[in-house]
């Protein structure tokens, strides 16, 4: 039982029902503030509408004689029982005769059969009660009528009402009032714990999550913060577990870069040694080879770890506003000693652009650039010359990046990769909401990077 | 001699950089582990340390290190190239470099870090110029007569040294020397390095300590 009244229906459904029985206690109460406190004295009994007719029957017809006097007397004796009464009297030739004090001028004088009749017609079941009797024995005598506004007739309740209706009616009005502040209130209480509990919801840990809220009753309100704390709860279990994940992933990529690059390092080790010794030209060449393949293998680890890091989207990214041009331009500042060792002329052409401030990441925006310069250095080469230009175009500011190498298609370059190192450049580019195009002949390779202006 | 401290579990790696470090004229103390470092931080002028060691990891012995000796610069050597790595190593590290790193490489970083640390060379010769480091007295070895330069010039050719054989841009210079954003189309940073030119260089025309990048920036190279 106890849990029946836990819940915000049932006790909703109380409240209606306290309503309705105050509304039946009013009425007692009202009643019995009546009965004993107010003056009941002038109430009337209540009067019987077949004994009003029965009695002024008999009192017309009992009439021994019929003169003025007579029927004056007993005008008077009904005007004294019934105050509110009027009566006149038609004698057998249908002339108004006698008739109480008030009504002068509404009562036909000459009465006919057809008049007579419209009366009766008229008066039948209406207010006033009106009752006709003949005069004397015969009715020769004519007839008295009697008229009563029917309110007498009403129980002494109506006439309660009658006299009492503007305190019922504020009484009523003051039940209704107090049935709307209790509904009132605890719809108020119900809304203030929602909108704490949405508040709740809005909030959020140190971790992101959702923080965990008081119960605050056993009700369906109580069993929605219950079931929230619990779906919290979950978050945060769900949340350690993919830290848990995420940490075992990068100690897996750690690791394994570890196990690849090590090797790498004593590959690098050897080849320096014995670079250092007196070998051929042959030899001389196989080490360089050497040396060349631990760097491009060095770079495709590299490039594989990013790129699954990428695919799984677990790879940081951190958009800021970004000067644009000094990236480009720093960036190529510490490309260009190398370029210059490998005898590659830099033809650095870093225009001003009419919206410098990109929102990128400028990791990828610099991990992007690595790669296209990576290119360069092992594809294009022979080219010996590339060009970073900075512009704007009519709907787009660009970095543009090209070479003198033989092509993409040419398959000509000296170590021919997978492509991982620009699938990476497409992804991030993409990622930062920016366009790029490539275009490769025999000629050289230009890649173009757009941000539309907004 | 400069002392360096160097901790590497691996075996093979551990000869070739010790053999080609003491080469270049280190002397050089090889550890394994990160077991009792510490005894050898105050004796050494830098540290180069692997990530991944037995026991205690290359970050948590760096930042020992750096709790024995706080002016110790400490290199990380590490096959881990996450960035989440380099932020972590750099909290407390001086640099980081990745594996298979190139002995070349490894010598100059560690030139950088000593002479950031002063511990290197007390001067310094380029081209004509002898300047002591320690109060950026600048000699002109044709003449012997001492060059003086104004405050601003003094900080920029400071700034040069300090980043030897870097490319520096623009904005780079004016906001380390001027401490303000760089204006695009300022020539004030034009003006001075032609006053410093013209107090430096043998030529100014033609410009041999002072490098000019076209389009990106200027490069004093050793």
């Amino acid at each position: 039982m106890r849990r029946v009244f836990r819940s915000l229906q049932a006790r909703y459904m109380l409240i209606i029902l306290t309503a309705l029985v105050l509304m039946q206690v009013g009425y007692l109460v009202l009643s019995i503030a009546m009965s004993l406190g107010l003056d009941m004295q002038d109430l009337k009994p209540t009067e019987s509408a077949v004994q009003v007719e029965k009695e002024w029957h008999e009192a017309a017809g009992s009439l021994a004689e019929v003169s003025p006097e007579v029927i004056r007397d007993l005008f008077a004796a009904w005007k004294s029982r019934y105050p509110e009464a009027s009566m006149f009297w038609v004698d057998g030739d249908g002339v108004l005769r006698e008739q109480t004090a008030g009504r002068e001028g509404e009562i036909p004088t000459q009465w006919t059969a057809v008049s007579t009749a419209q009366f009766i017609k008229s008066r039948y079941g209406g207010d006033p009660f009106t009752v006709i009797a003949f005069v004397g024995q015969e009715g020769s005598g004519g007839f008295v009528v009697i008229e009563m506004p029917r309110a007498m007739f009403d129980p002494p309740i109506m006439q309660v009402y009658d006299r009492f209706g503007t305190w019922v009616a504020i009484g009523m009005i003051v039940i209704v009032v107090v049935f709307i502040l209790i509904s009132y209130l605890f719809f108020r209480r119900i809304r203030k714990r929602l909108t704490q509990l949405q508040e709740a919801m809005t909030l959020r840990d140190v971790d992101g999550l959702p923080v965990q809220v008081e119960l605050s009753g056993k009700d369906e309100i109580g069993q929605l913060e219950q079931s929230f704390n619990e779906m919290v709860l979950k978050l945060k279990v769900s949340k350690q577990r993919e830290e848990q994940e995420e940490q075992l992933r990068r100690e897996l990529i750690a690791n394994l870069s570890h196990d690849l690059r090590t090797p790498l390092t004593k590959i690098r080790a050897q080849a320096y040694t014995i670079g250092k010794e007196e070998v051929s030209s042959d030899g001389r060449r196989a080490i360089e080879a050497l040396e060349r393949s631990v760097v491009n293998l060095d770079r495709l680890i590299d490039n594989l770890m990013s790129y699954t890091l990428l695919m799984a989207g677990r790879y940081q990214y951190n958009p800021q506003t970004t000067d644009i041009v000094r990236l480009v331009k720093e960036h190529l500042a510490t490309w260009y000693p190398l370029f210059e060792k490998e005898g590659i002329e830099v033809d650095a052409d870093l225009q001003p652009l009419r919206q410098y401030e990109w929102r990128v990441d400028p990791l990828w925006m610099g991990r992007v650039l690595d790669n296209l310069y990576q290119n360069v250095l092992r594809h294009a080469r022979s080219g010996r010359y590339i060009q970073v230009t900075l512009t704007s175009a009519e709907q787009y500011d660009a970095i543009i990046v090209s070479d003198h190498g033989p092509g993409m298609q040419s398959g000509q370059s000296e170590e021919r990769g997978a492509g991982i190192g620009l699938s990476i450049v497409d992804r991030m580019l993409r990622g930062m909401d920016l366009d790029w195009d490539i275009q490769s002949d025999e000629r050289g390779t230009t890649i173009i990077i757009k941000r539309y202006r907004k | 001699m400069v002392r360096i401290l160097y901790i590497e579990d691996e075996r093979e790696i551990g000869e070739w950089v010790t053999r080609d470090l003491t080469e270049r004229g280190y002397q050089v103390t090889w550890l394994t582990s990160g077991e009792g470092a510490e005894q050898h931080a105050r004796q050494a002028d830098v540290a180069v340390l692997d990530v991944m060691l037995p026991g205690l990891d290359g970050f948590s012995v760096g930042k020992r290190l750096k709790r024995e000796a706080p002016d110790l610069p400490i290199l990380m050597l590490s096959a881990r190239s996450a960035v989440e790595d380099k932020v972590e190593g750099l909290s407390f590290a001086d640099d980081y470099l990745t594996k298979p790193f190139h002995p070349e490489e490894l010598a100059a970083r560690i030139e950088v870090l000593l002479r950031r640390t002063q511990k290197f060379e007390d001067v310094l010769m380029l081209r004509h110029l002898k300047i002591q480091l320690q109060n950026m007295q600048i000699i002109d070895t044709r003449t012997g007569e001492e060059i003086v330069l104004t405050g601003k010039q003094y900080h920029l050719f400071q700034y040069f040294l300090r980043h030897l054989n870097q490319i520096l841009t623009k904005e780079q210079l004016y906001e380390a020397v001027w401490g303000e954003p760089y204006l695009e189309g300022d020539k004030t940073l034009m003006v001075h390095i032609r006053y410093l030119r013209e107090k430096i260089e043998q030529n100014p025309a033609e410009p041999q300590i002072i490098e000019t990048i076209r389009g990106i920036g200027y490069r004093v190279r050793r």
